[in-house]
């Protein structure tokens, strides 16, 4: 199990983690979503021993990571599938990284066959294209048989044939009661791939649960039709409902649920023809939670000829 | 141990290293050859106050001050090759204790060096020797203070590696290092040279380059240190910039 207790980390005067604490458990794939520049890779570093926090800990099984004796066998890790030096063999790779940590040169030809690179093992890896580093950089994760595993934005410049492979693979090694702990930006992927996410926005951290979880806590809006739309969002606005996009059809209303909207409709003698409750994307749960804690945030042109 | 033997991997497989190593090869023996020759044709003509001064293992050895700059950058490649690629990030991750990483390297660096550096210190000394023969007086093994020369050499190229090493650790960019090697193995002597004479004597034995000239030498001019003495102060230097290299190596965010 991997524990981020009260992580606070800052780089000069920008503050890169806040008090940040978590659990990530076993047998599961847990996403660790936020904005760009909100913190993960940062975490990620802190738990690998990279940088040291200023306060707080991260602990593996209860150690900091600095102290395991051989770490590789404890705790996989794929950072930047292109940090490696560009003129060493992925086999000389691999085997440095195996003679660090007295694991047996045969089970670098182990991973190197299951990535999918033992034919190209004996070339040199600036010559690699990034899919095949991202997979050399999995062999290497994978190179101690380690129970913890972290992969740091793992989809980043894959192709979908790639993207499958890598979600499956997170899959079955979740299944084999591992922990697995995935960080990206984009919140589609960690739909698809993860089990339990944990949401950070500036150093944060903002919340935590299953992607039904998540969904289902967001106020969704509800999409209604009736036979005079105009009288029902008078109405409903009366009721500080939040209506948008009325047409001659529908509308979406937000802030009331669908009961309180059909009761509403009856005592005013409008006639309801539809009442949908509208569940939210993951991806609209996760811009309004990050919503306040977007960094490097972009504003619409027209905002600014306003001024 | 296991530390060790991953940077052994890291550092054979590599063409920078490799290419170091040849450099050392061609600059000390080429050179070597090349002075060494000039020298034997140009004798008859040299007057007696050269004569006497001559020392035929130094001399010999000349193409050590060019293979210098080739040891440097082996040691410093070593290290800044690792930032400049990111693979620190991997290799610090696989041996997350930075003093056990720096001491690996170190071990496999120096031993390195310091067998390929005597091979090459040795064969350039017996070829000059033969190149003299018959007409430029020669130096043996035998003589204690000719093989304690060819064997200081060595060292120094050593050293200085292990010095290249310690600015990369500090600096981690591999042109900002070599920049600042350059500098003090050039540009130092000559701010000395400018120096007043009574400053020079003083200061100028210090400069790495008089510890190495005075490390192979038979008979150190009386300005210089004794061979002992300078490797002394080289080996103080080394281990002073080596300490504040891992010093920072240990707290410093990778």
């Amino acid at each position: 199990m991997l524990k981020i207790d009260h992580l606070t980390k800052h780089y000069k005067d920008t503050v890169a983690l806040n008090d940040l604490s978590f659990e990530v458990k076993p047998g599961v794939v847990t996403g660790f979503l936020g904005p760009n520049g909100s913190g993960k890779s940062t975490t990620m570093r802190i738990i690998l021993g990279l940088d040291h926090a200023n306060k707080g800990r991260a602990t593996i099984n209860g150690t900091n990571y600095a102290d395991l004796k051989a770490p590789l066998r404890e705790v996989g890790a794929l950072l930047d599938a292109k940090a490696v030096h560009p003129g060493r063999t992925a086999r000389n790779h691999l085997r440095s990284l195996a003679a660090s940590n007295q694991i047996k040169k045969s089970r670098v030809e182990e991973v190197l066959q299951f990535a999918g690179i033992s034919s190209v093992a004996n070339k040199k890896v600036g010559g690699y294209s990034l899919g095949m580093s991202q997979r050399l950089g999995i062999a290497a994760a994978l190179l101690g048989d380690p129970q913890v595993l972290l992969f740091d934005e793992p989809v980043n410049g894959l192709d979908p044939e790639g993207i499958r492979w890598i979600r499956e693979f997170f899959r079955s090694l979740a299944n084999e009661g591992r922990t697995v702990f995935v960080s990206s930006h984009l919140m589609s992927e960690m739909a698809v791939s993860a089990d339990q996410i944990i949401v950070i926005g500036r150093g944060k951290f903002i919340t935590q649960g299953s992607v039904d979880d998540l969904t289902a806590t967001a106020t969704g809006s509800v999409l209604v039709r009736s036979t005079d739309p105009q009288k029902l969002t008078t109405v409903l606005e009366g009721l500080h409902g939040v209506v948008e996009d009325v047409n001659d059809h529908a509308m979406s209303v937000g802030g009331l649920t669908s009961d309180q909207i059909g009761r509403a409709a009856f005592d005013a003698g409008v006639t309801i023809l539809e009442l949908t409750p509208q569940r939210a994307s993951l991806e609209e749960v996760f811009m309004d939670l990050t919503a306040d804690a977007v960094e490097y945030g972009g504003s619409t042109l027209e905002s600014t000829h306003r001024e | 141990m296991s530390t060790t033997r991953s940077e052994w991997i890291k550092f054979r497989s590599v063409r920078s290293t490799i290419m170091g190593f040849l450099f050392t090869f061609v600059l000390t023996i080429g050179l070597g050859a090349l002075i060494t020759v000039a020298i034997r044709s140009h004798w008859s003509q040299s007057g007696v106050a050269d004569r006497l001064t001559f020392d035929a293992v130094s001399t010999s050895l000349a193409g050590t001050y060019f293979a210098s700059f080739a040891v440097g950058v082996i040691g410093i490649l070593f290290i800044t090759s690792e930032y400049s690629s990111g693979s620190i990030r991997t290799t610090l991750a696989a041996v997350p204790n930075r003093v056990r990483l720096m001491l690996g390297k170190l071990i496999v660096l120096a031993l390195s060096m310091i067998i390929v550096s005597e091979i090459v210190c040795f064969i350039t000394f017996l070829m000059g020797q033969a190149i003299y023969s018959g007409v430029v007086p020669t130096a043996s093994l035998s003589d204690g203070a000719v093989l304690r020369s060819v064997l200081l050499a060595g060292v120094y190229l050593t050293l200085l590696s292990v010095l290249g090493f310690a600015i990369g650790i500090i600096l981690r960019q591999s042109g900002a290092c070599i920049s600042v090697f350059t500098s003090i193995l050039l540009i130092i002597p000559l701010i000395i040279f400018f120096l007043p004479q009574s400053w020079q004597t003083s200061v100028a034995k210090y400069e790495p380059s008089a510890l190495g000239r005075a490390m192979m030498s038979t008979s150190p001019p009386s300005a210089d240190f004794g061979a002992w003495t300078a490797l002394v102060v080289l080996v103080i230097y080394v281990i002073i910039v080596l300490g504040v290299g891992t010093t920072m190596l240990v707290r410093r965010d990778a």
